[in-house]
This record gives C-alpha cells, structure tokens and sequence, in this order.
C-alpha cells in the first residue's frame, strides 16, 4: 500500500511538471531524431554514398576500357573521365575529388608485354619449344592513383583493392591468351579461350544470423534508436535526482523520514515509478524509430525478437533507475547530483558505445568498456536487432543490467537509511 | 498528569567542526498530559533537543527514553505514537491539500476509510476544506502552516512535537492553532512546544524548559518558575532574566 502510495503520489507530481515531463519525453525524442540524421550520412558514408573518382586515361587502351566498364557497374565508384592529370592533381588536392585515377600512356602494351615474356620464360623453362624470353627486364606498369589526404584509409583500401582486382582479372585473361597463342602458335585456327572470374571463385557477402538470414544492415536509425533511446532512460538520473533533493530541501522528506517504519516503502515507490518511465520512454522512441523516421528519409527500425527486446528494455530501466536512486541519495545539492549525473552518464554511453562502435576504441578503453551499463543493453539491442539472436544469447547481460539495477536499488535504502538518523 | 512520557538523561550532542556543543548534559522530563514550552534565543539547542526526541539525531552522550524506551534501537516504535510538525513546511508543493494527507496518513499506514474520514474533519477544523483541492503552492502562509499541523495529526499522535508552529503566520491563524492545541490539552496528549512567542507560551503551556547555548537554565511549571523569581510578573521577563539581552546569532 505505502509502495502504491508513493507510486500514485510521484505520477501527480509528474504530470503537474510540464517542465519535467519535457526533460523526459520531449528532450529524448529530439535527441534521438537529431542524432539518427546527424549520423545518417557517415552511416551512409559506409554503405549507400558514391564516390566519385577522376579517371585520366593516358593509355587509351585495353586496360583503360576494363577499368571503365567495370566500375560503370559499381554502386559505391563513378569514374570522371579527365585528360589533364596535373588539373587531377589539383582537383584532388583541393577536395573536389576524393581520388584520381591515373593510367600511363602505354599502360597496356607494357603490361601485355611483361606477360608475353613471363608466359615465354616459363614455356622455356618446361622445355617446351618456344622462344626464348627478351633479355630487357621491363620495369611494372605504374598506376597512380592519387588520394585527397582527408579521405578515409578505407576509401583508399576499398578504392585501391578493386583497381588491383580489375588489372588483376585483365591480366589474367592476357595469361590465358598468351598461353594458347604461344602453345599454339603456328597453327592457323585457334580460338580464344574466354575467362570469367566469376566462374572460378565466389564471395557471396552475407550477414550473419542466428535465426533468419535477412540481417539487417547497420544504418543510422538501427543504431542511434536504441543508442540514444538507453542514454535517454539512462537520464532519467535528472528528474528523479532533482524530485528527490527537491523533496529533500523542501522538508517533505524530512516528514516521510519522521513517520516511523522502513523507508524501503518510499525508495521501491520511486523506482518502480521511474522504471515505468523509463519504460515508456523506450515505447516512444521505438514508435518514432518505426513511423516517424521513414517520415524524414530515414529507414524504419527494424526489430527483432519481441520477447528479448521488452526483456532488454526492463532489464535497462531498471539499470538506469537504480543509478538515478544512488546518484540521488548520495549526493545533497542538486547542483552536484546533477552534474555527476549528466556528466557520468555521457562518459558511460561513450564507453558503451553509444558515440562510436566500442571496437573502434583503444583495447585499454574497449576493456573499460565491459563494465559499462550502457555497452551491456546497446550490445543486447545490437545483437536482437542486428543478430536476430533469441533471448538466450543476450541472458548474460541481462543479468549484469539487473544485477547493476538491484544492487543500486539496495545501496540507495542503506545510503538514505545512514542518513535518517545521525 | 503523573508518568513521565520524555525522559532526557544527561545528553551532549555536539556536531561536527563545530566548536562548543549544541546541548550539554540535558536532563529534563515531561509528564504524560502536559504542555511544554521549549524556550530559548537562537542557537539554544531546541532543534537539536527536538531532532533528537524524534530519534533523527543521536546524543553523543546520555539516554533519552520515550514511552519508557530508549529511543536508540526504537525509532521506528516510538515514532508511530509521535506526531511532529517541523520548522519547515514539510508538504509536497505541487499537490493538493487532500492528496498531501492521504498520502502521508497511507506511509503512516491508515487506511484508506479512515483517511476519508478524518481528513475532511480536520481541513474543516482549519478552515481549510474548502481549498482541499487546490495545490499548497498557492497557500498563504498561515494555510500552509495549518496544513503542516494537520499532516502531525493524522495518525492521532500520544506526543505531539511543534517547532515553531506559529512562524510567520497572521495573527488569526496562529489563533486558530494556539486554540487547536488548547483543545488537544483536554485530550490528555502530551504536546512539545517550541516558539519565540512568550506569550503564546504563556497561554499554552502548563510546563516550560529554558535553553540557552545547548544548556538547560531552568524548567519546570510556569507557576513555579515564577514563583522562584518574584520580580519577574511574565514570562517574557523570566525569559530575558535567564538568557540575557544579548543579541544571538
């Protein structure tokens, strides 16, 4: 009854605080819709953007036509075709483009001719009767390809791996030809044999999942929503701490510690409330995820396993409140609860993962990071969301959130406990 | 008026980093029925006394018995039978009158029946009833002290501790109290008063303890203290023979 009591009595005092009603629902829902488009377009970035690449051609063969009509089919490169490379070098290092292309002039007469005699050279070798190799040691063929020295070192890995896979191909194929012409040569009918790589190899990309083999890419709206939706529950810290000192300095807290009897009744109240809160707090966010972000150009979320998702956001509702209660019992001005609290939060969400992926971080700090609330629910979302894994898989942190959120909950009774009597 | 209700036994409390105590070997009893009027200037130690009695504060040293127990180890007991209105407002601003006390009579336990009952009784008594909904921010003073007495009462308390009820109210609410705690005498509740106004105290109480500088001066019935000082005709008289003129902080 006293539970209820203080259930009924913290809802009143809620509704009839437009401000703090703002904090926790409005503030939380802009913030994740601000974030989701603020990150969409470096999410993007990895996955939808094209880049457009400048292409001198100086060769003006083969190799130059490969090029072009392979990455006339890519969906992340769009060649520019220029003749000045020195005006190349220039767009590239002012930032018009993020890299440039360059093929030299007789690019594939050389290397057609470095393969004509490593093909020679290893007839020779075998014995059989072909003719001997030149004695010139031709130099590689150069490609340049110049790169704005603010682009990402995975623009320049991705962009310099499929220019090697092109010429690798094309080369392939000369091998090929080369092979039959000089095993053949003299005989008047021979016929090219065709190389398509793609008959020899495979590499399928998929996303890994436990229980379908959908997956969902990783966007903006699949990560900020729950990301930001935890650091919103996790703020919760404000207006519980700032109700709590408020009722601390204005006396009605001194009367409930009058009344004789526990105080576990008042503090199980307010959490149970706050975790209410919370709670809804995470509906709204995902509802907006789901209806309000395609309504803006952005992808809706997408979830995953029901049952583990309401698991997850109980278990960080009460992660979250039973931090809120300690920070609210231990310290005694609202200036310093809510200080530590906001500023303890955001260092917890940016080891948790919540502003950068952890495994970006130095190994120091991805260790840190294992003991963060925040890493523990966002992981479970990752893995709900992204993974499609069941509620089995993400047990364990479930566990350490309830663990986190009930041995705060007893810490905050004994904090507020030593402080009624002195 | 016969058994001893309060019995403080040579208690020191002294807080911490400050440099004299704030009470110093207090010995004092009260009477089950009686009034007492806790007196003294600022910094006399009667919140101290007060907190203690209520078993928020610990004495350093000494015992303080309530309902023939030691407080220590029976605050929760003790604390079912005693009714306090603190300095402070201590109500939630944002509520109503009515929600304010049936809140706190349900963390006193009362059920949800009687609280219909008394509640509207008691905001009737002070004049309050008819602002039962309205929130206690928008209280005048006087309401809110009115308030903060009824909130003391709900669980009908056998010992009723009041510090400084009448502060900063007009002069028809603080009427109405001191009438309200006239009544109450007649109901054999043992009242602990503490105020600045002498003549309040006066008209009151049946028993006064004088404090100054956390030590006991004097106490005893009114009409004793009088009687062991002649030239003193009232006890505001009494009161600045016992502490002095001086200014206190």
């Amino acid at each position: 009854m006293k539970i209820l009591a203080t259930y009924y009595k913290e809802f009143l005092l809620l509704i009839r605080d437009v401000g703090g009603m703002a904090v926790i629902f409005l503030m939380p829902l802009a913030l994740v819709i601000v974030m989701a488009l603020v990150q969409d377009a470096p999410f993007r970035d990895y996955q939808e953007l094209k880049l457009d690449v400048i292409f001198v051609d100086q060769d003006q063969a083969e190799l130059g036509r490969k090029l072009s009509q392979s990455f006339a089919q890519s969906t992340h490169v769009r060649l520019i075709s220029k003749n000045d490379s020195s005006e190349s070098d220039r767009l590239v290092r002012n930032g018009t483009y993020k890299a440039a292309i360059i093929l030299p002039t007789h690019a594939s007469a050389a290397l057609q001719e470095k393969t004509r005699q490593l093909i020679a050279r290893v007839l020779h070798q075998a014995g059989l009767p072909t003719a001997l190799p030149d004695s010139v040691n031709r130099p590689a063929v150069g490609v340049t390809i110049l790169f704005d020295p603010a682009i990402k070192s995975n623009y320049k890995q991705a962009l310099t791996g499929a220019v090697s896979k092109i010429f690798a191909d094309v080369q392939t194929q000369w091998v090929i030809d080369e092979l039959q012409s000089q095993l053949t040569e003299g005989e008047s009918t021979h016929s090219t044999l065709p190389f398509d790589p793609s008959q020899m190899i495979q590499v399928v990309q998929k996303d890994a999942g436990e229980n379908r083999n959908k997956g969902i890419m990783m966007n903006s709206v699949q990560h900020n929503v729950p990301a930001w939706t935890m650091f919103a529950m996790f703020f919760i810290v404000f207006p519980l701490a700032g109700n709590f000192i408020k009722e601390r300095e204005e006396g009605s807290m001194l009367r409930l510690r009058l009344i004789g009897g526990s105080q576990l009744p008042v503090m199980v109240g307010k959490f149970l409330f706050y975790i209410t809160i919370c709670l809804a707090q995470f509906v709204l966010m995902i509802l907006v995820g789901i209806f309000v972000m395609p309504l803006l150009g952005l992808s809706s979320l997408e979830l995953g396993d029901g049952l583990g998702m309401v698991v997850t956001a109980c278990a960080v509702a009460i992660a979250a409140t039973g931090y809120g209660l300690v920070i609210a019992v231990f310290f005694k001005t609202p200036q310093q609860a809510l200080s530590f609290g906001s500023v303890s939060v955001v260092i917890l969400s940016a080891l948790g993962g919540v502003w950068v992926p952890v495994y970006v971080m130095p190994e120091f700090l991805q260790m840190v990071s294992r003991f963060s609330p925040l890493q523990w629910g966002l992981e479970s979302f990752n893995d709900l969301f992204l993974r499609h894994v069941s509620v089995i898989h993400i047990l364990p942190n479930i566990a350490k959130l309830l663990f986190f959120g009930l041995a705060a909950l007893i810490l905050s009774v004994l904090i507020h406990r030593s402080r009624t009597i002195s | 008026m016969s058994d001893v209700i309060v019995s403080v036994d040579q208690i020191t409390k002294q807080y911490r980093g400050s440099q004299s105590p704030a009470i110093s070997n207090l010995t004092l009893s009260i009477p089950s029925g009686s009034v007492l009027g806790l007196l003294g200037p600022n910094g006399a130690g009667k919140s101290t006394l007060i907190m203690m009695l209520c078993g928020l504060l610990r004495p350093d040293a000494g015992t303080i018995s309530v309902f023939n127990l030691p407080i220590a180890g029976n605050e929760t007991q003790a604390r079912k039978k005693i009714g306090v209105a603190p300095q402070e407002i201590a109500l939630f601003p944002t509520l109503t009158a009515s929600e304010n006390l049936f809140y706190f009579g349900r963390m006193y336990g009362l059920s949800s029946l009687f609280l219909k009952k008394v509640v509207p009784d008691y905001l009737d008594k002070f004049g309050l009833l008819p602002k039962s909904g309205k929130r206690v921010e928008t209280f005048s003073g006087g309401m809110k002290r009115r308030l903060n007495l009824i909130a003391a009462l709900l669980h009908q308390p056998q010992l009723l501790i009041l510090d400084e009820p009448t502060t900063g109210v007009d002069v028809q609410s603080r009427n109405m109290i001191v009438d309200f705690l006239q009544t109450l005498k007649t109901k054999n509740t043992t009242i602990i008063y503490s105020s600045h106004f002498l003549e309040e105290a006066e008209k009151i109480c049946s028993h006064v303890a004088i404090l100054d500088e956390g030590n006991l001066l004097s106490s005893g019935t009114i009409e004793s203290l009088k009687a062991n000082h002649p030239e003193c005709s009232t006890l505001e008289e009494l009161f600045l023979k016992l502490t002095g003129k001086n200014i206190r902080d």
